[in-house]
C-alpha cells in the first residue's frame, strides 16, 4: 500500500521528544492524558485559540511537514476533534439564550478543523480530508492514503489521527458505560476482568509515500469489518493473513488493541487463536487508553518496534523466542462491532 | 478505464420528498425557504430556513424506525437511501455482499439535538436516550446495521464539502477494486447549533437568499439528505444509467478558517484539477452547479475563480436558493440535481437574482429550458478551506 518515512506522536507516554517507552506513565483522575510538549512550532496567538485535539494534531504534524514542505496533501482521522469547541459553543447558546455569540468555537467545532489548521499553517493547497467513522476512522484514512499513492505513485502525504479527552466527550462516554467503574492503574488494565476501559488520547502522524528507499516500514494491507459475530471476524482475518502475508514469511508479532474491557475479550481470543506458537503477542492500550483512532498509536509503536527490533517488556502478553521482527499484524476491535486488520512489515 | 456510473438516486429536501418531487419543484422554480417550525429557537421569526415539513414522529412512522435514540439526521438519511436503493434495484444479498460500500457525510450529525447533547455532556445529569447518537458516524452505523452492509462503511466530515468528498471516496473505492459498488451521499438536519453558529458569523440572511446578486445578504440554512448508487459501467447490464461521474478533485484554499481567499485559489484548483481528472477542457463544461451560498465572500470568490478558469463562463446557478444550504448534505443533493440536468437534458430556473455583482458581472442562468448538456461541474466549498469539485457526464 505505502511506505512510512517519518512518524511523530504526542501521547500519554514519552513518545514525542527523547522517546522512552520503558517507563510507563500512569493515568491521572482515571484518564490517560497526553504529555503535551511546548509546541514551539505554532505561533502563540494561534496556539491559544486552538482546542486540544487541534493543538495535539498540529503539534505532532508540524515536525514532519517542516522537513517535507512538498507533501501533496493531508489525510486525517478524528472522531472527537472539535467536540470540545462544539460543547463550548453550545454552552454559549444556553448561557446567552441564543444571544450575541462569538463564533470562534463554532468555526473550530467540526472535526475537519485539525486537517484544515495543518493545511493553513503549512500553506498546503493539496488534498485535504477528514475521516470520522469512529473506531475505523484511521483505517479509512490509511486506505485513502493507499489509494492516493496508487493513483499518483510519486505523491506523498501527511497521514495521521488525533482524538482527545474533553470533559464533554468524557462525560457522555462515562454515562454510556464505556469506562471502568473502578479506579485502576494502567499496569493492571488487563487483569481487572470487568467491563469498560480507561479513557485515553493521542495524536500520531506519519509521512507516507510509495518510495521504498529510506522508509521505516511498509504498510502492506488494511482491511475493515463491521460485525459483532466473532466467527465472521475470524474467517475474514484468516483470509487477510493468507492473502497479504508475503509467501514463505511468518507473522512475528501480533499487536492487539485489547483494552481491558472483558466484553471484548472474545474477539481478541479469537484473533490470538489464529497465531502460531512462535508469534509474540503484545498490547498497547495501557499506554494510550482507549479512543476511536487508537490504532494510529498502534501503528506508531509498530514503527518503533520494527526500527529498534525490541518490544518494551510491559507491552508483552506472550513472549516467543525470535531472532528478529519482520511482520507485525495489528488487530483492533472498537465497541464490539468495528474490526480492523493492519499488516506492517520492515523494509 | 471503465466508467463509474450512477444507477440509483434518492433525495429529500425542502422542495420535495423524492427525486420526482424535487425535479418538479426545480422545473417550477419553487423556493422551499420558510419559517422554522420543527423546534423552538429565538430566531424562528427572523431567520428563514429550508425546512422539511415532516415531523420526526411522522418520519419514524413512515420509515418504521421506532428505535430510541434515532435522530432526525438519520431519519432523513434513511428516507433518501431507501429511494436510491429501490431505484437501483439492489437486493438484500447485494447489500450484505463484501463488495458493497457505504460512504456517508455529515457535519451536523447528532448535534441537531443541541439541547440534549449539551445536557448529556454535563457531569451530573442523567443520560438521555441519545448518548450514542451524537457522533457524525452514528447515521452510517445505523444504516450499516439496518441493511447489513458488508463492505467498507465510512463517514467523511469536511464541513460544507463533506458529501462531495464522500462521492469521490466511493468512486475511488470502486476504481481501486475495494468495492464493486458504492452507495454515497450526505445528510444533515437543521439545528439550533448551526443556526446560532452561522448567525454568530453574521452570514445568515433575514430574507430569501439571493445567490450571485450584488445585494446578497447571506445564506439560508436548510436540511436534507441524498444518496447516489455508483457502479462500474461493465457491471450494470440492463439497468438504467443516469449519468457518469467523470471527474473529481479536492483542494485546500489554505487561507482562513471560515472564508475564502480573494483570488479563490482553493476553488480554482478544485475545479481545474477536476477537469484534468475528467480529461476535459474548460470549454467542454456546459453548466456549473455553483456552491453559491449567497454570502458576500463565497459568491464573489467563486465568481472570480470561474472567471480565472473559463474563457467564457458557462451557464451556472445555485440551487441553494431553492433548498437553503444543507451543509454536509449539499454536495449530494446538488449531485442529484446535476444528474437530473443531464438525464433530462434541461436546466432549471434560477431564483431571486436581480443585479450582477458589480466587479464580476456574472449573470446566473434564469429560466427553465430544455437544452443539450454533456458535462456538468458541481462545486462544494467548506470551512477550513475544503474545496471540492465533481464532474458528471451524460450517460
Amino acid at each position: 500500500m505505502f511506505y512510512i518515512h517519518q512518524s511523530s506522536c504526542i501521547s500519554p507516554q514519552q513518545t514525542f521528544h527523547d522517546v522512552d517507552l520503558n517507563k510507563l506513565h500512569e493515568p491521572a483522575d482515571r484518564k490517560l492524558l497526553a504529555i503535551e510538549p511546548r509546541y514551539d512550532g505554532i505561533p502563540p496567538g494561534i496556539l491559544r485559540r486552538m482546542g486540544k485535539a487541534v493543538r495535539m494534531g498540529v503539534g505532532a504534524a508540524m515536525p514532519l511537514l517542516q522537513n517535507n514542505p512538498t507533501s501533496d496533501g493531508i489525510i486525517v482521522a478524528t472522531v472527537n476533534g472539535g467536540k470540545e469547541d462544539c460543547v463550548k459553543f453550545m454552552n454559549q447558546i444556553i448561557d446567552y439564550n441564543e444571544g450575541l455569540l462569538t463564533p470562534i468555537n463554532f468555526v473550530q467545532s467540526t472535526p475537519n478543523a485539525v486537517a484544515a489548521q495543518i493545511g493553513l499553517l503549512t500553506k498546503n493547497h493539496g488534498y485535504n480530508i477528514t475521516h470520522s467513522q469512529l473506531g475505523l476512522a484511521f483505517e479509512y484514512a490509511m486506505i485513502d492514503a493507499g489509494m492516493m499513492i496508487n493513483e499518483n505513485p510519486l505523491s506523498s502525504f501527511l497521514l495521521g489521527a488525533v482524538d482527545d479527552i474533553s470533559l464533554f466527550n468524557y462525560n457522555i462516554e462515562e454515562k454510556s458505560g464505556c469506562h471502568k467503574m473502578e479506579t485502576i492503574s494502567n499496569k493492571n488494565l488487563y487483569t481487572t476482568n470487568s467491563p469498560g476501559h480507561i479513557a485515553g488520547e493521542a495524536a500520531s502522524m506519519f509521512l507516507v509515500n510509495g518510495n521504498e528507499t529510506g522508509a521505516i516500514v511498509k504498510v502492506q494491507a488494511v482491511e475493515t469489518l463491521h460485525t459483532t459475530d466473532e466467527s465472521i471476524m475470524k474467517e475474514k482475518l484468516f483470509g487477510f493473513i493468507k492473502k497479504y502475508l508475503p509467501a514463505g514469511e511468518k507473522m512475528d508479532v501480533l499487536l492487539t488493541g485489547e483494552n481491558g474491557d472483558n466484553r471484548l475479550l472474545k474477539y481478541y481470543s479469537c484473533c490470538e487463536s489464529l497465531m502460531d506458537n512462535d508469534v509474540t503477542i503484545a498490547r498497547f492500550k495501557h499506554m494510550c487508553g482507549e479512543y476511536p483512532t487508537a490504532t494510529s498509536m498502534g501503528l506508531w509503536l509498530c514503527c518503533d518496534i520494527l526500527q529498534k527490533q525490541t518490544i518494551p517488556e510491559h507491552m508483552i502478553k506472550k513472549a516467543a523466542v525470535k531472532t528478529g521482527y519482520k511482520n507485525v499484524l495489528i488487530y483492533n476491535n472498537y465497541n464490539s462491532i468495528q474490526h480492523s486488520f493492519i499488516l506492517v512489515s520492515i523494509t | 478505464m471503465n466508467r463509474i456510473v450512477v444507477t440509483g438516486l434518492g433525495v429529500i429536501s425542502a422542495i420535495g420528498n423524492s427525486v420526482a418531487e424535487n425535479r418538479v419543484s426545480l422545473m417550477e422554480g419553487k423556493c422551499g425557504i420558510s419559517r422554522l417550525e420543527m423546534f423552538p429557537s429565538k430566531f424562528s421569526d427572523v431567520l428563514p430556513v429550508g425546512e422539511i415539513k415532516i415531523s420526526n414522529e411522522a418520519l419514524k412512522e413512515k420509515l418504521k424506525a421506532p428505535e430510541p435514540g434515532i435522530t432526525r439526521t438519520t431519519l432523513l438519511a434513511l428516507h433518501a437511501i431507501n429511494e436510491a436503493l429501490a431505484d437501483s434495484g439492489l437486493s438484500n444479498a447485494d447489500m450484505s455482499s463484501s463488495g458493497t460500500a457505504l460512504v456517508g457525510a455529515s457535519t451536523v450529525g447528532g448535534m441537531c439535538l443541541t439541547d440534549e447533547m449539551y445536557m448529556d455532556s454535563q457531569k451530573d445529569t442523567p443520560g438521555s436516550e441519545y448518548l450514542a447518537s451524537y457522533d457524525f458516524a452514528t447515521t452510517c452505523m445505523y444504516l450499516q446495521n439496518y441493511f447489513s452492509i458488508g463492505g467498507p462503511v465510512n463517514t467523511i466530515n469536511t464541513a460544507c464539502s463533506s458529501s462531495a468528498n464522500a462521492i469521490m471516496y466511493g468512486a475511488r473505492l470502486i476504481r481501486s477494486g475495494r468495492a464493486r459498488r458504492a452507495i454515497v451521499g450526505g445528510f444533515d438536519s437543521l439545528a439550533k447549533f448551526t443556526i446560532n453558529g452561522f448567525n454568530a458569523l453574521h452570514i445568515l440572511s433575514t430574507e430569501h437568499c439571493t445567490p450571485f446578486d450584488e445585494d446578497r445578504k447571506g445564506l439560508n440554512l436548510g436540511e436534507g439528505a441524498a444518496f447516489l448508487v455508483l457502479e462500474k459501467e461493465e457491471d450494470v447490464r440492463d439497468k438504467k444509467i443516469y449519468a457518469s461521474l467523470s471527474g473529481y478533485s479536492n483542494a485546500n484554499d489554505a487561507f482562513h478558517a471560515s472564508s475564502l481567499s480573494d483570488n479563490g485559489d482553493g476553488p480554482f484548483r478544485a475545479m481545474k484539477d477536476a477537469l484534468a481528472s475528467a480529461k476535459l477542457n474548460p470549454s467542454q463544461i456546459d453548466f456549473v452547479n455553483a456552491h453559491g451560498t449567497g454570502t458576500e465572500n463565497n459568491d464573489k470568490v467563486e465568481s472570480i475563480a470561474m472567471l480565472r478558469l473559463f474563457e467564457k463562463v458557462p451557464a451556472f446557478t445555485s440551487t441553494k436558493a431553492n433548498t437553503g444550504h444543507t451543509l454536509g448534505a449539499a454536495g449530494a443533493i446538488e449531485a442529484v440535481y446535476c444528474i437530473l440536468n443531464l438525464a433530462e437534458q434541461e436546466l432549471y430556473t434560477g431564483l431571486h437574482f436581480t443585479n450582477p455583482i458589480a466587479t464580476t458581472k456574472l449573470v446566473p442562468f434564469q429560466l427553465y429550458k430544455k437544452t443539450p448538456l454533456t458535462h456538468i461541474m458541481s462545486n462544494s466549498f467548506g470551512f477550513g478551506g475544503n474545496c471540492s469539485s465533481l464532474i458528471f457526464s451524460k450517460a
